[in-house]
């Protein structure tokens, strides 16, 4: 990173807007990296947890694997059901991209001075964590148009089992956080991670220790929000085909699939960033963002634990869970965080 | 730039409620207000209000109208018509509605008009930022916020006490 630095120094500093498109464009690519070596690292991982070797064919070691995946979705007819509407169909997985996306807009990968004299984020609003629910909320829309507009009963019944759970674990995934908000006082990523600066390697002031039943509330709130296992149940393949996606193929069904793997890798940043110091660590300050990935990375790794070891929720247990333990739980962490504030 | 978007958005804005009322399909209609939500919550960005933005997104287009398709999904048919034929209300509504315009014409034409010219309030830094809003809420509008959150209160109470007393009917219309 010397170089960059000596680029910097040796040209003239060029404009804001430049700079923050050019940090944009890294940010995305860099993502857009990571998603589909995400796949490969899952079904590799899952192979191993069940005594198998995963995809080892394509490429070295079967790293190749995502591309061949993409080149054979690419190449794939979109059939419509001749009960499904048609643009309705095409319009949901583009959402669905759009909306995971989104949210890679305030993820801080490090602070200003880092790599140079900007920011390494996209943006740093006041309304950081509102942001980030908002592009969320805009995700159900992509599972529950995409199931009602494919015109079949089990993806009808997908989009409805999503509505109904994304509903019920965003208020529990939100109130989880507000105890954050509330000790750093902000809700902007880039204040909240700087709220945690801390001595002891740079792990002393994480809000781990302080708000662990929130990150508990947090992580179990946030696998139901991806909608991955054991909280699959809009797509629960035992009982109801594939859910809201049965009917779709091709790019379609790999934009979906492209958007759940940008949510589990964004739901592990914004952990990591929320409950982990985010880019805080040992090391000289240009390590920021690598620290952000490598801590991400074992929540990604928790991700396909899970998935591998636990059996699916049944339905009424899901909702159950949800309204009768996490939410009383999260109300009771914000009151018990906001008392804790104002004494201390 | 802000220009541009800001005539984007209102046209998305109007052309989206008149599809709200036009549109013969429950769920269509419902589809069309939340991007007609949407709209509103980028005019709400351009006016510096990023909060409000924010909750609009979050809480109408992101939880109220998921319940809104929950419903039409569920038992909106596109073969049944979303109003009645005849009855009191048709013949009341276009007084009302004629009323309403009428009213928003005069506060338009009286006060929205004079300040095409100028450039807008002055606002402070931080102005619309959570911190602001909150403090407003606590403070000088206390009494209002407390009143809306009793008025929430009483009807997640009621709608709980509505389901208990139906619970077992089977044979009612739900």
């Amino acid at each position: 990173m010397t170089s960059a630095d000596v680029l910097l120094q040796a040209t003239p500093a060029p404009p804001a807007v430049l700079i923050q498109i050019a940090t944009s464009i890294v940010i995305f690519a860099v993502v857009m990296i990571i998603v589909p070596l995400l796949t490969v690292f899952e079904r590799k991982l899952l192979g191993r947890f069940q005594s198998r070797y995963g995809p080892n064919r394509v490429g070295p070691f079967g790293l190749m694997q995502p591309l061949a995946d993409v080149g054979k979705l690419v190449f794939k007819e979109h059939s419509t059901p001749s009960t499904g509407v048609g643009w309705l169909m095409t319009i949901a997985p583009m959402i669905a991209v759009i909306a995971a996306i989104g949210t890679i807009a305030v993820i801080p990968f490090g602070p200003v001075g880092a790599w140079g004299d900007f920011g390494l984020y996209g943006i740093d609003v006041s309304i950081g964590l509102l942001y980030f629910f908002a592009f969320g909320s805009f995700a159900f829309y992509a599972l529950l148009l995409g199931g009602w507009a494919s015109g079949s009963k089990y993806s009808f019944l997908g989009a409805m089992r999503s509505a109904a759970q994304l509903i019920s674990y965003e208020v529990a995934i939100g109130l989880s956080l507000l105890g954050v908000v509330m000790t750093a006082g902000s809700m902007s990523l880039v204040d909240i991670v700087e709220a945690q600066s801390g001595t002891w390697f740079g792990g002393g002031g994480w809000f781990i220790g302080p708000q662990i039943v929130g990150f508990l509330i947090f992580l179990i709130a946030g696998f139901a929000e991806t909608a991955r296992a054991p909280f699959d149940l809009p797509e629960a393949d035992a009982e109801i085909v594939a859910g809201y996606n049965t009917e779709f193929g091709g790019m379609r069904f790999g934009s979906y699939f492209l958007a759940e793997y940008i949510e589990v890798l964004v739901i592990s940043i914004i952990a990591v960033t929320i409950f982990f110091g985010g880019w805080h660590g040992p090391g000289p300050e240009w390590l920021a963002p690598i620290w952000v990935l490598v801590k991400a990375f074992f929540f990604v790794f928790l991700f396909v634990w899970v998935r591998a070891t636990l059996p699916r929720l049944r339905y009424d247990q899901l909702m159950s869970f949800g309204w009768k333990i996490l939410l009383p739980l999260a109300t009771l962490n914000v009151m018990v965080t906001a008392v804790l504030v104002v004494l201390t | 730039m802000a220009e541009v978007l800001f005539f984007l958005a209102a046209a998305l804005a109007i052309g989206t409620a008149l599809a709200i009322v036009l549109v013969q399909n429950p769920f269509y209609s419902v589809l069309a207000l939340i991007l007609n939500l949407i709209a509103l919550a980028i005019l709400f960005l351009l006016l510096n209000a990023e909060f409000l933005a924010a909750a609009q997104v979050v809480v109408y287009a992101g939880a109220v109208m998921v319940l809104y398709i929950f419903v039409t999904a569920y038992v909106g048919g596109s073969d049944q018509p979303v109003i009645p034929e005849g009855g009191v209300l048709r013949t009341i509504a276009p007084f009302f509605a004629a009323a309403i315009f009428i009213e928003l014409s005069i506060a338009i034409v009286g006060s929205g008009l004079t300040m095409l010219d100028s450039s807008g309030a002055e606002i402070s830094a931080g102005f619309g930022s959570p911190a602001q809003i909150g403090e407003l809420l606590l403070s000088r509008f206390l009494v209002p916020f407390e009143a809306a959150s009793y008025l929430l209160l009483i009807t997640a109470v009621g709608a709980i006490v509505l389901a208990q007393r139906r619970r077992g009917l089977e044979e009612a219309e739900l």
